[in-house]
């Protein structure tokens, strides 16, 4: 018999779901007190969903990276071939030059095509590289620096403000308010025309990573010794991610913000996961009958994929590339990470006030678990499952839109 | 806007070296050769001189097939005014070294 990678994977997933229900019989005839019927079912059936939604994971990150790999090869790699390393660098230096300066780059690009011998284009790409790095910024060498002072004022106005008031956010209101300004800054030192050409997802974006910031001051003033379950390396990550949400929808590079159905399809793919978590997790408490639970278990395993995965096989597929849909598969997870982040902690909030479990409701803990939940799964758990899905999708809808693609 | 500073040596070098044929629109790389200045430092030069309304550029149009338009300058009038200005003083101040060389080798005989 040939063990094939599936046969493998069918075979390990039985032998795990019979071991995991003879131990879950086993624990259960041991318990000193028995779950509820539906708590059972659930508690039986969840682990191993889990453990082959695991084994698609890993599948579907494989088979993003080889469709990403294809593509980038059919596609990039055919234009790329005839550049060798000196216009390539040259190629990435000129394309992260602002619009203003796009012809300067066209121009030195259009003399290095002119250029004999390695060594000679060697040494003009490297000093014209050197020289688009040394730009100077529009408004001048002072104007840059009067916007990093501020950003530094800030910061420790902000800092010391913040200490007084809920010292639990300390890190995070530095952290959050240095990369702000440092996004500022670049916008200063490489002004782009300002465009707004998708706001309602912007706004939602916007307004996500606002009620994120609102939740989690009210949820440490309310419970500040919550402040140990933020501790300094999740509170840079928390401002990390949000402030990289910002800087998705008001400063992104070009090719991110270039058509609108990305944007677009992502914001609506992330208001529709809101209200799967909503419908999921904002009940009181209260086991809901048994139907919905099984509704609620298909929807738990195809929710997640339909919608990470769906947005960026539509936008690829629209947009003929695999860029479309990457914008779409970027824009839906960061709208979806400040979302379900700002929703997690209320709910978790009112749920604990009721029977002082977690959201998951099947641990009495602190309060202040939620925000270590709510910072594993939000900003980490679905941005890699969104990323991973949306790779797929984008590649696939991209492959489907190209008739004759060999692949 | 102009500033009244007075130019670098290199731009100068480039100002003048573009007025040698002000119908000619010369490129980039032709004028690093002549010049020895590297392109990181002429690309900023022609950029400054353009936005200052000095220089006027235009894309090549005579391009052989496969190869990408080169980038042509020239200067404009406000250009060749300055050309004229700069050529003036650094002959004066040519001048003005000789001279002062020849004193300075007269008083040290």
């Amino acid at each position: 018999m040939r063990w094939t990678r599936r046969r493998l994977a069918t075979v390990t997933t039985l032998v795990v779901m019979v071991a995991w229900v003879v131990f879950y019989a086993v624990a259960l005839a041991n318990a000193d007190q028995q779950p509820g019927p539906v708590t059972a079912v659930v508690q039986l059936v969840v682990p191993p969903l889990l453990w082959v939604a695991l084994l698609r994971i890993s599948s579907a990150a494989e088979l993003a990276a080889r469709l990403v790999l294809r593509h980038w090869r059919s596609r990039a790699g055919s234009r790329w071939s005839a550049v060798d390393p000196p216009g390539r660098l040259l190629a990435a230096a000129a394309a992260a030059l602002p619009e203003r300066r796009r012809e300067w780059g066209m121009a030195m690009l259009a003399e290095l095509a002119e250029i004999q011998g390695r060594s000679a284009r060697w040494r003009f790409a490297l000093s014209s590289v050197r020289a688009t790095l040394s730009l100077p910024p529009a408004g001048g060498w002072p104007v840059l620096a009067l916007a990093a002072g501020v950003v530094v004022a800030s910061v420790a106005a902000i800092g010391s403000a913040v200490g007084a008031a809920v010292p639990g956010l300390t890190v995070f209101a530095v952290t959050f308010t240095g990369f702000v300004g440092a996004i500022v800054v670049a916008a200063v030192a490489r002004p782009r025309r300002l465009r707004l050409p998708v706001p309602a997802p912007t706004v939602l974006v916007a307004g996500g990573v606002a009620a994120s910031i609102a939740v989690t001051v009210i949820f440490l003033r309310r419970d500040p010794a919550a402040a140990e379950f933020l501790p300094p390396p999740a509170a840079v990550y928390l401002a990390a991610v949000l402030a990289g949400c910002l800087w998705v929808t008001v400063a992104s590079p070009r090719w991110l913000g270039a058509n609108r159905l990305g944007p677009h399809l992502g914001a609506a793919a992330a208001v529709v996961f809101a209200a799967w978590f909503l419908l999921t997790f904002g009940t009181d408490g209260a086991e809901p009958p048994y139907p919905l639970v099984l509704l609620l278990g298909l929807v738990l395993a195809f929710a997640p994929f339909a919608i990470f995965f769906v947005p960026a096989f539509a936008a690829g597929r629209a947009g003929r590339s695999l860029r479309s849909g990457l914008q779409a598969a970027a824009w839906t997870v960061a709208a979806v990470m400040p979302l379900t982040y700002a929703l997690w902690l209320p709910v978790a909030l009112r749920r604990h006030a009721i029977d002082g479990k977690t959201l998951d409701g099947e641990l009495v803990a602190p309060a202040g678990v939620n925000l270590a939940d709510a910072l594993v799964f939000c900003l980490g758990i679905f941005p890699v499952f969104g990323i991973t899905l949306g790779v797929v999708g984008a590649a696939l809808g991209a492959r489907r839109a190209v008739p004759n693609d060999p692949s | 806007m102009f500033r009244s500073r007075r130019p670098s040596a290199q731009t100068t070098a480039v100002v003048l070296a573009l007025a040698e044929d002000l119908t000619a629109w010369r490129y980039g790389y032709q004028l690093c050769r002549q010049l020895d200045i590297k392109p990181g430092s002429l690309y900023p030069i022609l950029m400054r001189l353009t936005d200052r309304g000095l220089l006027e550029a235009t894309w090549d149009t005579d391009v052989p097939a496969g190869r990408p338009p080169r980038h042509l300058y020239r200067l404009t009038g406000s250009g060749r005014a300055l050309a004229t200005e700069l050529a003036t003083t650094t002959t004066t101040r040519a001048a003005a070294t000789r001279r002062s060389g020849l004193t300075e080798g007269w008083q040290g005989a």
